[in-house]
Protein backbone atom coordinates (compact mmCIF):
# COMPACT_ATOMS: atom_id res chain seq x y z
CA UNK A 1 0.00 0.00 0.00
CA UNK A 2 2.83 2.43 0.85
CA UNK A 3 5.32 1.91 -1.88
CA UNK A 4 2.07 1.81 -4.29
CA UNK A 5 1.46 5.54 -2.46
CA UNK A 6 4.64 6.76 -3.02
CA UNK A 7 4.94 5.46 -6.66
CA UNK A 8 1.64 7.40 -7.54
CA UNK A 9 2.03 10.59 -5.47
CA UNK A 10 4.24 12.52 -8.11
CA UNK A 11 1.97 11.84 -10.88
CA UNK A 12 -1.09 12.02 -8.66
CA UNK A 13 0.30 15.84 -7.98
CA UNK A 14 1.03 16.81 -11.43
CA UNK A 15 0.00 19.97 -12.89
CA UNK A 16 -3.12 19.01 -14.32
CA UNK A 17 -4.75 16.92 -11.36
CA UNK A 18 -3.67 20.01 -9.79
CA UNK A 19 -5.70 22.31 -11.94
CA UNK A 20 -8.76 19.82 -11.77
CA UNK A 21 -8.32 20.03 -8.19
CA UNK A 22 -7.82 24.03 -7.97
CA UNK A 23 -10.59 24.02 -10.19
CA UNK A 24 -13.09 21.95 -7.68
CA UNK A 25 -11.53 23.73 -4.53
CA UNK A 26 -13.29 26.93 -6.10
CA UNK A 27 -16.49 25.64 -7.00
CA UNK A 28 -16.91 24.07 -3.73
CA UNK A 29 -15.84 27.12 -1.79
CA UNK A 30 -18.29 29.40 -4.17
CA UNK A 31 -20.89 27.08 -3.84
CA UNK A 32 -20.75 27.08 0.03
CA UNK A 33 -20.01 30.76 0.94
CA UNK A 34 -22.14 32.21 -1.43
CA UNK A 35 -24.80 29.64 -0.77
CA UNK A 36 -24.74 30.67 3.12
CA UNK A 37 -24.19 34.46 2.22
CA UNK A 38 -27.49 34.77 0.50
CA UNK A 39 -28.91 31.95 3.05
CA UNK A 40 -28.02 33.46 5.99
CA UNK A 41 -29.81 37.17 4.30
CA UNK A 42 -33.04 35.44 3.80
CA UNK A 43 -32.97 33.59 7.09
CA UNK A 44 -32.60 37.08 8.99
CA UNK A 45 -35.38 37.97 6.85
CA UNK A 46 -37.42 35.18 7.88
CA UNK A 47 -36.61 35.65 11.49
CA UNK A 48 -37.62 38.93 11.44
CA UNK A 49 -40.95 38.11 10.03
CA UNK A 50 -41.57 35.34 13.10
CA UNK A 51 -40.83 37.97 15.78
CA UNK A 52 -44.33 39.46 17.16
CA UNK A 53 -43.34 42.76 17.96
CA UNK A 54 -41.52 43.16 14.53
CA UNK A 55 -43.30 41.90 11.25
CA UNK A 56 -44.66 38.56 12.52
CA UNK A 57 -48.21 38.82 11.21
CA UNK A 58 -50.20 35.96 11.64
CA UNK A 59 -49.91 34.45 8.02
CA UNK A 60 -45.94 35.61 7.31
CA UNK A 61 -45.08 34.25 10.79
CA UNK A 62 -46.98 30.74 10.12
CA UNK A 63 -45.21 30.45 6.48
CA UNK A 64 -41.72 31.47 7.94
CA UNK A 65 -42.19 28.60 10.89
CA UNK A 66 -43.55 26.35 8.61
CA UNK A 67 -40.60 26.95 6.73
CA UNK A 68 -37.85 26.85 9.13
CA UNK A 69 -39.11 23.53 10.80
CA UNK A 70 -39.44 21.54 7.30
CA UNK A 71 -36.45 22.58 6.01
CA UNK A 72 -34.56 22.01 9.27
CA UNK A 73 -36.07 18.71 9.09
CA UNK A 74 -35.29 17.03 5.68
CA UNK A 75 -31.82 15.66 5.26
CA UNK A 76 -29.72 17.51 2.56
CA UNK A 77 -29.65 15.14 0.25
CA UNK A 78 -33.46 14.53 -0.28
CA UNK A 79 -33.58 18.10 -0.32
CA UNK A 80 -30.91 17.92 -3.13
CA UNK A 81 -32.87 15.13 -5.23
CA UNK A 82 -35.97 16.93 -4.97
CA UNK A 83 -34.92 20.60 -6.11
CA UNK A 84 -33.00 18.91 -8.52
CA UNK A 85 -36.25 16.74 -9.99
CA UNK A 86 -38.24 19.65 -9.80
CA UNK A 87 -35.59 22.27 -11.91
CA UNK A 88 -35.58 19.06 -14.39
CA UNK A 89 -39.40 18.47 -14.42
CA UNK A 90 -40.39 22.58 -14.70
CA UNK A 91 -37.77 22.30 -17.76
CA UNK A 92 -36.15 25.21 -16.70
CA UNK A 93 -32.73 25.09 -17.98
CA UNK A 94 -30.41 25.71 -14.98
CA UNK A 95 -27.09 24.13 -14.41
CA UNK A 96 -25.88 21.82 -12.16
CA UNK A 97 -24.28 24.47 -9.70
CA UNK A 98 -27.60 26.72 -9.46
CA UNK A 99 -29.67 23.99 -8.30
CA UNK A 100 -26.79 22.64 -5.80
CA UNK A 101 -26.89 26.54 -4.74
CA UNK A 102 -30.41 26.67 -4.29
CA UNK A 103 -30.05 24.11 -2.43
CA UNK A 104 -27.32 25.31 -0.08
CA UNK A 105 -29.55 28.62 0.32
CA UNK A 106 -32.63 27.15 1.01
CA UNK A 107 -31.05 25.36 3.85
CA UNK A 108 -29.02 27.78 5.18
CA UNK A 109 -31.83 30.12 5.73
CA UNK A 110 -33.71 27.79 7.80
CA UNK A 111 -30.93 27.76 10.02
CA UNK A 112 -29.97 30.92 10.19
CA UNK A 113 -33.31 31.63 11.18
CA UNK A 114 -33.17 30.18 14.31
CA UNK A 115 -29.67 31.53 15.01
CA UNK A 116 -31.25 34.81 14.54
CA UNK A 117 -34.45 34.23 17.00
CA UNK A 118 -31.97 33.30 18.98
CA UNK A 119 -30.05 36.69 18.77
CA UNK A 120 -33.40 38.33 19.08
CA UNK A 121 -34.70 36.83 21.91
CA UNK A 122 -31.26 37.81 23.24
CA UNK A 123 -32.89 41.96 23.58
CA UNK A 124 -34.22 42.08 26.62
CA UNK A 125 -38.08 43.06 26.99
CA UNK A 126 -37.82 46.64 28.74
CA UNK A 127 -35.53 47.84 25.65
CA UNK A 128 -38.89 46.42 23.46
CA UNK A 129 -41.27 48.45 25.83
CA UNK A 130 -39.02 51.09 26.29
CA UNK A 131 -38.88 51.52 21.79
CA UNK A 132 -42.70 51.02 21.41
CA UNK A 133 -42.97 53.61 24.19
CA UNK A 134 -41.41 56.31 22.29
CA UNK A 135 -43.45 55.27 19.11
CA UNK A 136 -40.42 53.84 17.30
CA UNK A 137 -41.44 51.96 13.77
CA UNK A 138 -40.80 48.56 13.75
CA UNK A 139 -38.60 49.59 11.17
CA UNK A 140 -36.93 51.43 13.74
CA UNK A 141 -36.98 49.29 16.72
CA UNK A 142 -35.30 46.99 14.02
CA UNK A 143 -32.31 48.67 13.06
CA UNK A 144 -31.61 51.11 16.01
CA UNK A 145 -32.74 48.71 18.84
CA UNK A 146 -32.48 44.54 18.14
CA UNK A 147 -29.74 44.67 14.96
CA UNK A 148 -27.00 46.67 17.04
CA UNK A 149 -27.67 44.38 20.39
CA UNK A 150 -28.18 40.99 18.97
CA UNK A 151 -25.38 40.59 16.11
CA UNK A 152 -23.33 40.25 18.68
CA UNK A 153 -25.25 36.76 20.05
CA UNK A 154 -25.89 35.90 16.00
CA UNK A 155 -22.92 36.34 14.18
CA UNK A 156 -20.43 33.72 15.75
CA UNK A 157 -22.20 30.67 15.31
CA UNK A 158 -23.16 31.23 11.90
CA UNK A 159 -19.56 30.18 11.30
CA UNK A 160 -20.41 27.11 12.73
CA UNK A 161 -22.84 26.67 10.45
CA UNK A 162 -20.81 27.85 7.29
CA UNK A 163 -18.69 24.85 8.25
CA UNK A 164 -21.63 22.94 7.99
CA UNK A 165 -22.55 23.84 4.74
CA UNK A 166 -19.28 23.10 3.47
CA UNK A 167 -19.44 19.97 4.43
CA UNK A 168 -23.14 19.77 2.95
CA UNK A 169 -21.29 20.65 -0.27
CA UNK A 170 -19.58 17.36 -0.37
CA UNK A 171 -23.32 15.61 -1.35
CA UNK A 172 -23.39 17.65 -4.19
CA UNK A 173 -21.07 15.15 -5.46
CA UNK A 174 -24.42 12.84 -5.95
CA UNK A 175 -25.81 15.02 -9.02
CA UNK A 176 -22.77 15.68 -10.13
CA UNK A 177 -21.70 19.23 -9.35
CA UNK A 178 -17.58 19.32 -9.85
CA UNK A 179 -16.44 20.08 -6.35
CA UNK A 180 -13.93 18.47 -4.28
CA UNK A 181 -15.63 15.39 -3.78
CA UNK A 182 -16.91 14.59 -7.11
CA UNK A 183 -12.94 15.45 -8.49
CA UNK A 184 -11.95 12.95 -5.98
CA UNK A 185 -13.98 10.58 -7.65
CA UNK A 186 -13.07 10.91 -10.62
CA UNK A 187 -9.25 11.32 -10.01
CA UNK A 188 -10.26 7.41 -8.41
CA UNK A 189 -11.70 6.35 -11.26
CA UNK A 190 -9.14 7.06 -13.67
CA UNK A 191 -6.68 4.51 -11.78
CA UNK A 192 -5.53 6.90 -8.80
CA UNK A 193 -5.18 4.98 -5.28
CA UNK A 194 -8.48 5.98 -2.98
CA UNK A 195 -5.72 6.49 -0.42
CA UNK A 196 -4.19 9.76 -1.93
CA UNK A 197 -7.82 10.99 -3.40
CA UNK A 198 -9.99 10.78 -0.94
CA UNK A 199 -6.92 11.72 1.70
CA UNK A 200 -5.72 14.37 -0.43
CA UNK A 201 -9.33 16.28 -0.25
CA UNK A 202 -10.09 15.16 3.67
CA UNK A 203 -7.28 17.46 4.25
CA UNK A 204 -8.23 20.22 2.00
CA UNK A 205 -11.67 20.41 3.50
CA UNK A 206 -9.80 20.73 6.72
CA UNK A 207 -7.79 23.43 5.56
CA UNK A 208 -11.23 25.19 4.63
CA UNK A 209 -13.26 24.07 7.80
CA UNK A 210 -10.78 24.57 10.45
CA UNK A 211 -9.61 27.98 9.67
CA UNK A 212 -13.55 29.16 9.59
CA UNK A 213 -14.86 27.67 12.56
CA UNK A 214 -11.76 28.88 14.23
CA UNK A 215 -12.86 32.49 13.34
CA UNK A 216 -16.16 31.63 14.78
CA UNK A 217 -14.92 30.36 18.02
CA UNK A 218 -12.05 33.64 17.98
CA UNK A 219 -15.20 36.30 17.61
CA UNK A 220 -17.25 34.60 19.70
CA UNK A 221 -14.87 34.83 22.74
CA UNK A 222 -13.87 38.96 21.64
CA UNK A 223 -17.25 39.67 21.21
CA UNK A 224 -19.03 38.07 24.49
CA UNK A 225 -16.11 39.51 26.71
CA UNK A 226 -17.31 43.61 25.99
CA UNK A 227 -19.89 44.61 28.23
CA UNK A 228 -23.50 43.95 26.68
CA UNK A 229 -25.16 47.30 26.60
CA UNK B 1 -44.25 24.03 -17.05
CA UNK B 2 -46.78 20.91 -18.09
CA UNK B 3 -45.75 18.39 -16.22
CA UNK B 4 -48.13 16.78 -13.63
CA UNK B 5 -47.52 15.03 -10.21
CA UNK B 6 -48.84 11.49 -10.40
CA UNK B 7 -48.78 9.94 -6.75
CA UNK B 8 -50.78 6.88 -7.62
CA UNK B 9 -47.88 4.96 -8.76
CA UNK B 10 -45.91 5.96 -6.31
CA UNK B 11 -48.47 4.97 -3.36
CA UNK B 12 -48.65 1.71 -3.70
CA UNK B 13 -44.63 1.76 -2.53
CA UNK B 14 -45.12 4.02 0.50
CA UNK B 15 -45.27 0.82 2.55
CA UNK B 16 -41.81 -0.17 1.38
CA UNK B 17 -40.44 2.88 2.00
CA UNK B 18 -41.92 3.02 5.76
CA UNK B 19 -39.98 0.00 5.68
CA UNK B 20 -36.61 1.95 4.93
CA UNK B 21 -37.62 4.25 7.78
CA UNK B 22 -36.79 1.02 10.13
CA UNK B 23 -33.47 0.43 8.77
CA UNK B 24 -33.00 4.37 9.42
CA UNK B 25 -33.97 4.78 12.70
CA UNK B 26 -31.63 1.43 13.36
CA UNK B 27 -28.63 3.10 11.59
CA UNK B 28 -29.23 6.04 13.34
CA UNK B 29 -29.36 4.44 16.96
CA UNK B 30 -26.30 2.30 16.37
CA UNK B 31 -24.37 5.18 15.45
CA UNK B 32 -25.52 7.37 18.02
CA UNK B 33 -24.90 4.84 21.26
CA UNK B 34 -21.61 3.85 20.08
CA UNK B 35 -20.97 7.59 19.41
CA UNK B 36 -22.12 8.16 23.05
CA UNK B 37 -19.45 5.59 24.10
CA UNK B 38 -16.86 7.20 21.96
CA UNK B 39 -17.91 10.48 23.38
CA UNK B 40 -18.10 9.46 27.21
CA UNK B 41 -14.33 7.62 27.09
CA UNK B 42 -13.61 10.89 25.26
CA UNK B 43 -14.76 13.56 27.59
CA UNK B 44 -13.06 11.41 30.41
CA UNK B 45 -9.83 11.51 28.89
CA UNK B 46 -10.27 14.97 28.56
CA UNK B 47 -11.07 15.61 31.84
CA UNK B 48 -8.46 13.13 33.94
CA UNK B 49 -5.90 11.93 31.02
CA UNK B 50 -2.81 12.49 30.10
CA UNK B 51 -1.47 15.26 27.77
CA UNK B 52 -0.50 12.75 25.24
CA UNK B 53 -3.95 10.89 25.31
CA UNK B 54 -5.87 14.49 25.75
CA UNK B 55 -3.71 15.64 22.97
CA UNK B 56 -5.08 12.83 20.47
CA UNK B 57 -8.63 13.13 21.41
CA UNK B 58 -8.63 16.71 20.56
CA UNK B 59 -6.82 15.88 17.56
CA UNK B 60 -9.31 13.30 16.52
CA UNK B 61 -12.16 15.65 17.67
CA UNK B 62 -10.99 18.43 15.80
CA UNK B 63 -10.73 16.53 12.03
CA UNK B 64 -13.94 14.88 12.16
CA UNK B 65 -15.73 17.67 12.96
CA UNK B 66 -13.98 19.55 10.25
CA UNK B 67 -14.36 17.26 7.31
CA UNK B 68 -17.05 16.23 5.45
CA UNK B 69 -19.20 12.48 6.70
CA UNK B 70 -19.57 11.54 3.32
CA UNK B 71 -15.82 11.65 2.26
CA UNK B 72 -14.69 10.21 5.61
CA UNK B 73 -17.39 7.34 4.71
CA UNK B 74 -15.72 7.38 1.45
CA UNK B 75 -12.62 6.85 3.14
CA UNK B 76 -13.94 4.00 4.98
CA UNK B 77 -15.06 2.62 2.36
CA UNK B 78 -12.50 2.67 -0.53
CA UNK B 79 -9.28 3.11 1.49
CA UNK B 80 -9.53 0.19 4.07
CA UNK B 81 -10.01 -2.84 1.53
CA UNK B 82 -6.71 -1.56 0.09
CA UNK B 83 -4.91 -2.87 3.81
CA UNK B 84 -6.55 -5.26 3.50
CA UNK B 85 -9.71 -4.22 5.51
CA UNK B 86 -13.08 -5.18 3.46
CA UNK B 87 -16.36 -3.83 4.71
CA UNK B 88 -19.85 -4.39 3.55
CA UNK B 89 -21.76 -0.98 2.37
CA UNK B 90 -23.57 -1.01 5.75
CA UNK B 91 -20.89 -1.89 7.96
CA UNK B 92 -18.38 0.99 6.46
CA UNK B 93 -21.85 3.60 7.03
CA UNK B 94 -22.34 2.64 10.38
CA UNK B 95 -18.54 3.00 11.41
CA UNK B 96 -18.23 6.14 9.68
CA UNK B 97 -21.25 7.40 11.33
CA UNK B 98 -19.92 6.33 14.95
CA UNK B 99 -17.10 8.40 14.36
CA UNK B 100 -18.38 11.04 13.46
CA UNK B 101 -21.35 11.55 15.86
CA UNK B 102 -18.18 10.14 18.30
CA UNK B 103 -17.23 13.61 17.43
CA UNK B 104 -19.80 15.58 18.42
CA UNK B 105 -20.67 13.84 21.20
CA UNK B 106 -16.74 14.14 23.19
CA UNK B 107 -17.49 18.11 22.74
CA UNK B 108 -20.85 17.62 23.85
CA UNK B 109 -20.50 15.62 27.23
CA UNK B 110 -17.61 17.32 28.01
CA UNK B 111 -19.31 21.06 27.93
CA UNK B 112 -21.81 19.36 30.04
CA UNK B 113 -19.39 17.45 32.63
CA UNK B 114 -17.63 20.79 32.77
CA UNK B 115 -21.43 22.73 33.58
CA UNK B 116 -21.07 21.20 36.96
CA UNK B 117 -19.82 22.87 39.51
CA UNK B 118 -17.76 22.92 42.52
CA UNK B 119 -19.85 24.23 44.89
CA UNK B 120 -22.39 21.79 44.14
CA UNK B 121 -20.30 18.89 45.67
CA UNK B 122 -19.17 21.44 47.76
CA UNK B 123 -22.47 21.84 49.64
CA UNK B 124 -23.11 18.31 49.43
CA UNK B 125 -19.89 17.42 51.32
CA UNK B 126 -21.12 19.85 54.55
CA UNK B 127 -24.67 18.34 54.47
CA UNK B 128 -22.87 15.20 54.73
CA UNK B 129 -23.03 12.80 51.74
CA UNK B 130 -21.15 9.60 51.02
CA UNK B 131 -19.44 9.88 47.81
CA UNK B 132 -22.29 7.28 46.00
CA UNK B 133 -25.11 9.74 47.38
CA UNK B 134 -22.99 12.54 46.06
CA UNK B 135 -22.50 11.16 42.46
CA UNK B 136 -26.63 9.56 42.98
CA UNK B 137 -27.81 12.87 43.86
CA UNK B 138 -25.96 15.57 43.31
CA UNK B 139 -23.32 15.04 40.05
CA UNK B 140 -25.79 12.48 37.65
CA UNK B 141 -29.27 14.63 38.66
CA UNK B 142 -26.86 17.51 36.95
CA UNK B 143 -25.24 16.24 34.25
CA UNK B 144 -28.67 14.54 32.67
CA UNK B 145 -30.41 17.65 32.94
CA UNK B 146 -27.37 19.44 31.32
CA UNK B 147 -27.01 16.81 28.81
CA UNK B 148 -30.29 15.56 27.30
CA UNK B 149 -31.49 18.38 25.42
CA UNK B 150 -28.09 18.53 23.42
CA UNK B 151 -28.26 14.79 23.01
CA UNK B 152 -31.54 14.27 21.94
CA UNK B 153 -31.06 16.85 19.54
CA UNK B 154 -27.73 14.76 18.32
CA UNK B 155 -29.77 12.03 17.81
CA UNK B 156 -32.53 13.91 15.37
CA UNK B 157 -29.44 14.68 13.75
CA UNK B 158 -28.67 11.35 13.37
CA UNK B 159 -31.51 10.25 11.87
CA UNK B 160 -31.21 12.96 9.28
CA UNK B 161 -27.69 11.86 8.46
CA UNK B 162 -28.59 8.20 7.63
CA UNK B 163 -29.44 9.36 4.73
CA UNK B 164 -26.23 9.56 3.67
CA UNK B 165 -26.20 5.30 3.35
CA UNK B 166 -28.05 5.36 0.30
CA UNK B 167 -24.74 6.48 -1.65
CA UNK B 168 -23.32 3.53 -0.11
CA UNK B 169 -26.83 1.26 -1.74
CA UNK B 170 -27.62 0.98 1.62
CA UNK B 171 -31.54 0.19 1.64
CA UNK B 172 -32.46 2.76 4.00
CA UNK B 173 -35.38 5.61 3.65
CA UNK B 174 -33.50 7.61 0.94
CA UNK B 175 -31.92 4.47 -0.78
CA UNK B 176 -34.89 2.68 -0.93
CA UNK B 177 -36.40 6.27 -2.45
CA UNK B 178 -33.88 5.84 -5.01
CA UNK B 179 -34.92 2.38 -5.79
CA UNK B 180 -38.61 3.33 -6.08
CA UNK B 181 -37.23 5.99 -8.33
CA UNK B 182 -35.72 3.69 -11.02
CA UNK B 183 -38.94 1.72 -10.96
CA UNK B 184 -41.45 4.15 -11.50
CA UNK B 185 -39.64 7.18 -12.79
CA UNK B 186 -42.04 9.32 -10.66
CA UNK B 187 -38.64 11.02 -8.91
CA UNK B 188 -40.26 14.59 -7.40
CA UNK B 189 -43.06 12.42 -6.42
CA UNK B 190 -40.96 10.03 -4.21
CA UNK B 191 -38.64 12.31 -2.75
CA UNK B 192 -41.72 14.47 -1.75
CA UNK B 193 -42.72 11.81 -0.03
CA UNK B 194 -39.77 10.16 1.33
CA UNK B 195 -39.30 14.01 2.39
CA UNK B 196 -42.69 14.39 4.62
CA UNK B 197 -41.84 11.03 5.72
CA UNK B 198 -38.26 12.49 7.23
CA UNK B 199 -40.67 15.10 8.41
CA UNK B 200 -42.74 12.99 10.41
CA UNK B 201 -40.18 11.09 11.52
CA UNK B 202 -37.82 13.59 13.30
CA UNK B 203 -40.90 14.99 14.32
CA UNK B 204 -41.99 11.89 16.29
CA UNK B 205 -38.70 11.31 17.56
CA UNK B 206 -38.08 15.34 19.00
CA UNK B 207 -41.68 14.69 20.37
CA UNK B 208 -41.09 11.43 22.08
CA UNK B 209 -37.59 12.53 23.60
CA UNK B 210 -39.11 15.38 24.97
CA UNK B 211 -41.60 13.57 26.96
CA UNK B 212 -38.95 10.97 27.88
CA UNK B 213 -37.14 13.82 29.07
CA UNK B 214 -39.33 15.73 31.47
CA UNK B 215 -40.79 12.03 32.79
CA UNK B 216 -37.03 10.97 33.29
CA UNK B 217 -35.47 14.16 33.97
CA UNK B 218 -37.50 17.47 34.63
CA UNK B 219 -36.05 19.04 31.20
CA UNK B 220 -37.82 21.16 29.60
CA UNK B 221 -36.97 20.38 26.16
CA UNK B 222 -38.48 22.30 23.14
CA UNK B 223 -40.31 20.39 20.29
CA UNK B 224 -40.26 23.40 17.95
Amino acid sequence: MWEQLLEDAPRFFGIWNLMFLGQALLNTLLLSYLGAAFGFAIGFSLAIGRHPRLYGIAPIRLLATAYVEVFRRIPFLVKLMCIFFAFQLSGAQASLFTIALVTVVLSAAAFAAEIARAGIEAVPAPQWDAAEAMNFSRWKVLTRVVAPQSWRVVLPPLFGYAVGFIKSTSIASQIGVMELTYAAKILNTRGFSALLCFGTILIVYFLICWPTKRFGEHLEARLGRRPKV
Amino acid sequence: MNYSLIYSQVSEHIPYLLGGAILTLELAAISFLVGWAIGLTNASILHFGPRPARLAVQGYVTFFINTPLLVQIFFIFFVLPDAGILLSPYAAVAIGMSLNAGAYLTEIQRAGFQSLRREEIDAATAMGFSVPQIVWYVVLPHIAKALYPPLSNQFIIQVMTTSIAAIFAVEELTGRAYNVNSLTFRSLEVFSIVAVIYLVLTLACSLALALLGRWLFRVKARVF
